[in-house]
């Protein structure tokens, strides 16, 4: 950090560029594209739907389902493997519990909503990402929630909180903290850490979140009303 | 409609508590829980699920004869039966008919009767919140697609349509979705009959 | 469900024998084609393709590997595809199922029968060699995945660069000029139904249809094949779509930039 600017020039309260856009893919209910920083993400959602497996299946609610997953060729370094590993599952575990707070399950007994998330390109801060996008999708979808939520994660650089960690400052700060906020009510859906805080830097850290969380939340509701104020017939997934 | 804005879920509507569709009360206020218009009380969603209710006219499709009855699929997420004791028909699967629902219960399994199989067609798959203004006031738009194309246009509540005839159904189904893609906006009737009016084949 | 697909093949007979298709397209018209390059920075060639609805993306990553025990001065290819379950309702999550696999290994046997790449230039030492990977993700069902996906690996293959390699080791973020590519190979997947061929199939059309060929070719030979499902070919079908195929091709070549 140098003279109150980071590395790519921002300020501490500066999020990475964002761009969202809903309704891409034809087959799933509900469906978006986020690019933040050079994070390249897409979500699906489909349901409600019959649940599958049967013994998954709750008589009183729809059982709300995530998969994080991220493509090999989505980091900058060598190839990766597909499928799910040990931090996927973890990130997949984090994200269905924060969608389960605000989507409004008992409409739809016995019923699976499934939220599918695919990191086609990686940055820094993907499961921030990953949240804000499958909102969208949600919201896309048509499933009712309680909420719009979005994402954000704050570091700590050169002992100062900062919002939005890029790639490197993920590799070098001392601190992550992604959070997911619940713009309506303050009420926090998803929250992780790791590093050293004090008292002080950890109130500031959520101070910091949640006022980012309000301009999150203005690119997610722009993306949404595009697709009723330009109607389209046809999806497609138009990238840079 | 005039009146009307778009809201996000979880935006507020009203400042005072208010029984509305699509929307839910937390301290006294009314929020929104879909992307939808409000205006004066009222919240239409722009997009969402098919929450079957009874007396609505269905189209369905038979996937299975059972021993007492018909299995059929309405594009929801709950199982559909027809007993055979509502009807006088016989039917085999992958019949299309249009039924109607007598019953849903707590699980949402839902009960149809009064059923008539609908001849040779093709089904269009749209979002069930379209299907009114696929309709239209007293079947308008869907008496305007007739018109044009000589296709008969049987829409279901449940975001079924079924083309019916041997008219230009590619232009039935362009229409449709063009009219789906649309359905919250303004002037769409005078847009759809021009569109259909250009396309047709002379 | 069996059944289901029994009275889709009678509704899509109806129209095939007449020379007709659902959507009004031609037996042998593509739907249509959008090709967008180059469009990831982190993998070293990428592209996204759609054909009708259908949609893919292909990512292309190098990396250091050891050679194949019976080809030692030989780099290695290698493709995977994932049909994910946003794709499609009719998608699991899971392992790869066999249609996943089959489509790899078929849009690979086109790429590596064709010798497109020169693998023999991606030798390091005794023993390293340079690793190329094709994934294709799919992203959206509509039908004629093979096609789709194809077309992706290829203009991924040509907006590819070659990674700098230093010691043995690969330079992330450096390059030496584009991937050396000596053809353009492309496939054409027909449906059949009885005695009907259509070229492209929807999803739709393939619920009912009987099987499926595919036929990958460079401008005058065919360097892969595949038939899907059953049912039967004549030999007098396979020489008409051969046709076709080299017919077709140049307007698909034609999507492809250098």
């Amino acid at each position: 950090m140098v003279n109150g600017k980071r590395v790519d020039g921002r300020g501490v309260e500066d999020v990475r560029p964002m761009k969202i856009v809903a309704r891409v893919l034809n087959d799933a209910e509900g469906s978006a594209y986020i690019e933040w920083g050079k994070n390249k993400i897409l979500a699906g959602v489909y349901g409600p739907r019959e649940c599958i497996p049967r013994h998954d299946q709750s008589l009183y609610r729809a059982v709300v389902k995530c998969r994080y997953n991220m493509a090999p060729f989505s980091g900058a370094e060598e190839h990766g493997r597909s499928g799910p590993n040990r931090r996927s599952k973890e990130l997949s575990k984090v994200i269905k519990e924060a969608f389960e707070n605000v989507i409004i399950s008992e409409n739809f007994p016995k019923t699976e909503i499934s939220i599918f998330v695919e990191v086609l390109q990686s940055d820094g801060g993907t499961r921030c990402a990953a949240v804000t996008a499958a909102a969208v999708a949600l919201a896309d979808a048509g499933i009712p929630m309680k909420d719009l939520i979005g994402a954000v994660a704050v570091c700590k650089i050169d002992g100062q909180m900062a919002v939005d960690p890029g790639k490197e400052e993920d590799n070098f700060g001392e601190s992550d903290m992604p959070i997911a906020f619940s713009p309506r009510t303050g009420e926090v859906l998803l929250f992780q850490m790791d590093g050293n805080l004090s008292r002080e830097e950890l109130s500031r850290g959520l101070e910091l979140a949640k006022n980012a969380s309000a301009k999150i939340r203005e690119v997610q509701m722009e993306a949404i009303k595009k697709v009723y104020d330009e109607p389209k017939e046809d999806r497609f997934l138009l990238i840079g | 409609m005039d009146k009307s804005r778009i809201v996000m879920p979880g935006e507020m509507v009203a400042e005072r508590p208010e029984r509305i569709g699509y929307a839910f009360v937390d301290k006294g206020k009314t929020y929104s829980t879909v992307v939808g218009l409000y205006s004066e009380g009222k919240l239409v969603p722009l997009e969402g699920p098919y929450e079957p209710l009874p007396d609505d006219m269905i189209v369905g499709i038979v996937s299975e004869v059972r021993f007492s009855g018909y299995s059929v699929d309405t594009n929801s997420a709950y199982a559909a039966f027809l007993s055979s004791r509502e009807i006088r028909e016989r039917y085999e699967m992958g019949d299309t008919i249009f039924a109607r629902i007598i019953k849903t219960d707590e699980t949402r399994s839902i009960e149809l009767s009064d059923a008539k199989k609908l001849p040779e067609g093709r089904l269009v798959r749209v979002s069930a919140v379209k299907i009114p203004r696929i309709i239209g006031k007293k079947n308008s738009m869907v008496d305007m697609i007739r018109a044009n194309t000589g296709c008969e246009i049987v829409a279901g509540r449940n975001g079924y349509v079924w083309i019916i005839g041997t008219g230009d159904s590619n232009l039935a189904e362009k229409a449709i979705r063009m009219i789906e893609a649309q359905a919250h906006t303004h002037g769409l009737t005078d847009r759809v009959a021009a569109y259909l009016k250009s396309q047709k084949k002379a | 469900m069996e059944s289901m697909n029994e009275i889709k093949r009678d509704t899509l007979g109806a129209l095939i024998s007449q020379g007709k298709r659902g959507d009004g397209r031609g037996m042998f018209d593509y739907r249509t084609i959008n090709v967008q390059p180059g469009i990831l920075q982190n993998p070293d060639g990428s592209a996204l393709v759609s054909i009708g609805k259908s949609q893919v993306m292909a990512g292309i990553k190098f990396d250091v590997a050891k050679p194949f025990p019976d080809r030692p001065k030989e780099g290695v290819l290698s493709t995977s595809a994932d049909l994910l379950p946003l794709a499609s309702h009719l998608f699991e999550t899971g392992p790869p199922s066999d249609e996943a696999i089959e489509l790899a290994r078929v849009v690979d046997r086109g790429i590596r029968s064709a010798n497109i790449i020169d693998l023999s230039s991606f030798y390091i030492d005794e023993e390293k060699v340079l690793a190329v990977y094709i994934d294709l993700f799919i992203l959206d069902h509509d039908g004629n995945l093979i096609d789709t996906a194809a077309l992706a690996a290829m203009s991924a293959l040509l907006s590819a660069r070659m990674p700098k390699v230093e010691e043995g080791k690969i330079i992330r973020g450096e390059f030496t000029g584009k991937v050396p590519i000596k053809e353009k190979v492309v496939t054409c997947t027909f449906g059949k139904l009885g005695d009907k061929a259509f070229l492209d199939p929807s999803l739709d059309e393939e619920k009912g249809m009987d099987c499926r060929l595919t036929l990958a070719t460079t401008p005058s030979n065919l360097v892969a094949a595949q038939k899907g499902g059953w049912g039967a070919v004549s030999e007098k079908e396979i020489m008409e779509l051969f046709d076709i195929s080299l017919e077709k091709g140049k307007q698909l070549r034609a999507l492809l930039s250098d």
